[in-house]
């Protein structure tokens, strides 16, 4: 294997995250009618969506946090513990409702697929703490495959492995 | 071949059968998707259930979105009727008119797995598929390549080399049971815009193949109507030939219903045959006004590759020094032609059909510009990077 400049893979990296959500025309972005909610207190996510007319968005909510209705019909939603699967028919806007625990923090994460564009991606993750205070024990229940997409962590881990694996294979 | 082959074969089969039986997500197997039984699909996919695969919700999204749940029925030019239940993914086609057709149409080209050998081997005009698998003929199938790449659809001729079509669908039908063998020929002017919308249906192209249909016949009725008036007796005579010296064509021949479009009085249109060997006398005697000299194939002059007007300016001058040639109205008139047969034999028959016309009726075709035509194909319909003032070689003069 040849090494390539450590840039260079990084670009390469970054353009394999960005470019199949950009390139597609469909986002869906979230916001919370309060980031700091009170112990037991319900709030409103509302998703936006364009440019999906078919299509679906998982959500996943924090532990503890529950879900606790949305005005999509009932047929339309499916709840899995933390995970709320919502089936997109043209919406441009779903909204939900979330009941907070007694407390505890964590990111609300998701993601969509659009079935007719064949396209999928992430909604950037949102930060809710009751009453704004950070817990230790954060997100309980984040869909892995967006921890590992999302997490600089863990993107800065897989370039760094990329790195490795090329330099130790330019030394054979 | 081996035991290990056919196992895997077997499999392959197996696998390809049962992913065509039905529209993914119809649950009841009633043969119609409904919008509940495709949201609980969905639903049950995004939370990580079920077994549908993100390619079957795809499927069945395109099911309830562009067929209204319902299996598609597609007619071909053979009259059969085929059912679709789920969008075309892998294509194979042995035909390079249906090829074509199929990029003209925007259909998407990763989605053709496989190319017979000629279409494989045309490197200017099918750039690219090189990388494809190569199926061979359609008189010497590589079967065995047809059957692995597990298509869900093969495109064969209609009305052409019909016991070698027949012979393939029989074995894809008896092997493959969830292969669609589609029937057409996409190269007759009476039928090709019908299986252009066809094809387009079957492939979900609808809107393209309305604007290709259109251009198409833009072109051929604009043809049609240029000579509708003109008189039995006043129809220019023509002596048509194969790229084999003194072999034409009768009635009932492809090339002699775009002769005929174009206005052209073909003197050897009683003949038995379709493509007659004539005498050479008798082309003398019938004294053509126009005569139209065809390349390509077994006379290897012109086409999309390379740049040689100087290979059609020879063939022209060869035919000119035949004995007795001189005494003929188009000699003397200087209206003798050379066509290639990619631009009249198949898919792209229009083009062709424009030049004879503009050759026939000078004046009446004064303002009809073939080049523009062809170049306005290429590049709008083929999405090729092609420009024939610098590329290729299709007429002379």
């Amino acid at each position: 294997m040849i090494p390539l400049p450590a840039n260079r893979l990084l670009c390469i990296a970054l353009l394999i995250m960005v470019v199949p959500a950009a390139a597609s025309g469909t986002a869906v972005t979230r916001a919370l009618s309060t980031a700091e909610p009170g112990a037991g207190e319900t709030f409103t996510v509302s998703l936006s969506i364009e440019g999906m007319a078919l299509g679906g968005v998982v959500e996943t909510l924090p532990a503890g946090y529950a879900f606790a209705g949305t005005d999509l019909p009932d047929d339309r939603v499916l709840v899995r513990e933390q995970k709320i699967a919502f089936a997109v028919m043209n919406d441009t806007r779903i909204t939900y409702s979330v009941r907070a625990p007694a407390s505890g923090s964590g990111d609300i994460t998701g993601r969509w697929e659009d079935f007719i564009g064949g396209t999928d991606g992430a909604v950037a993750a949102s930060h809710v703490a009751v009453d704004g205070i950070e817990t230790a024990a954060a997100s309980g229940g984040a869909d892995p495959a967006v921890r590992e997409a999302g997490s600089p962590f863990a993107v800065l881990a897989a370039v760094a492995g990329i790195l490795l694996a090329a330099y130790r294979g330019g030394r054979r | 071949m081996n035991r290990h082959f056919l196992l895997a074969v077997a499999l392959l089969l197996i696998a390809a059968t049962a992913s065509a039986a039905g529209i993914p997500g119809d649950a009841d197997g009633n043969g119609v998707l409904d919008q509940p039984e495709y949201t609980a699909a969905v639903l049950t996919y995004l939370v990580g259930e079920g077994d549908l695969t993100r390619t079957d919700i795809q499927d069945a999204t395109w099911v309830l979105a562009r067929w209204d749940g319902r299996p598609l029925e597609v007619t071909d030019s053979s009259g059969q009727t085929l059912t679709l239940s789920r969008p075309l993914r892998r294509v194979v086609t042995f035909t390079g008119e249906s090829l074509e057709t199929l990029r003209s149409l925007g259909f998407d080209m990763e989605k053709v797995v496989a190319v017979d050998k000629y279409s494989h081997a045309k490197s200017a005009f099918f750039p690219g598929f090189q990388e494809k698998a190569n199926v061979g003929s359609i008189w010497s199938p590589d079967m065995e390549r047809v059957l692995t790449l597990r298509p869900d659809a093969v495109f064969l001729y209609a009305t052409i080399s019909t016991a070698a079509c027949d012979e393939i669908q029989q074995k894809l039908e008896a092997s493959s049971p969830g292969t669609r063998v589609f029937r057409f020929d996409c190269f007759k002017p009476a039928t090709y815009p019908g299986e252009i919308r066809a094809i387009a249906a079957a492939t979900g192209c609808e809107d393209r193949g309305d604007e290709f249909v259109g251009f198409y016949e833009s072109v051929m009725d604009g043809i049609r109507a240029g000579t509708a008036d003109v008189p039995e007796d006043g129809k220019t005579r023509v002596y048509f030939e194969y790229w084999t010296d003194y072999k034409t064509f009768a009635s009932g021949s492809g090339y002699n219903e775009k002769l005929e479009i174009a206005g052209g009085y073909n003197p050897f249109a009683g003949e038995s045959a379709e493509y007659p060997e004539v005498d050479p006398e008798a082309v003398i005697v019938s004294n053509p006004e126009v005569v139209v000299k065809l390349t390509g194939q077994k006379l290897a002059a012109g086409g999309y590759a390379g740049h040689d007007i100087a290979a059609l300016e020879a063939t022209r001058s060869a035919i000119l020094k035949r004995p007795g040639w001189t005494r003929l109205a188009a000699v003397a008139d200087d209206r003798v032609h050379v066509v290639h047969s990619d631009i009249l034999g198949g898919a792209q028959h229009f083009i062709g059909t424009a030049y004879l016309a503009k050759w026939f009726y000078p004046e009446r075709f004064a303002g009809l510009d073939p080049n523009a035509i062809h170049q306005r194909y290429l590049t709008e319909f083929q999405g090729l990077d092609f420009n024939l003032a610098s590329e290729g070689a299709f007429v002379y003069p």
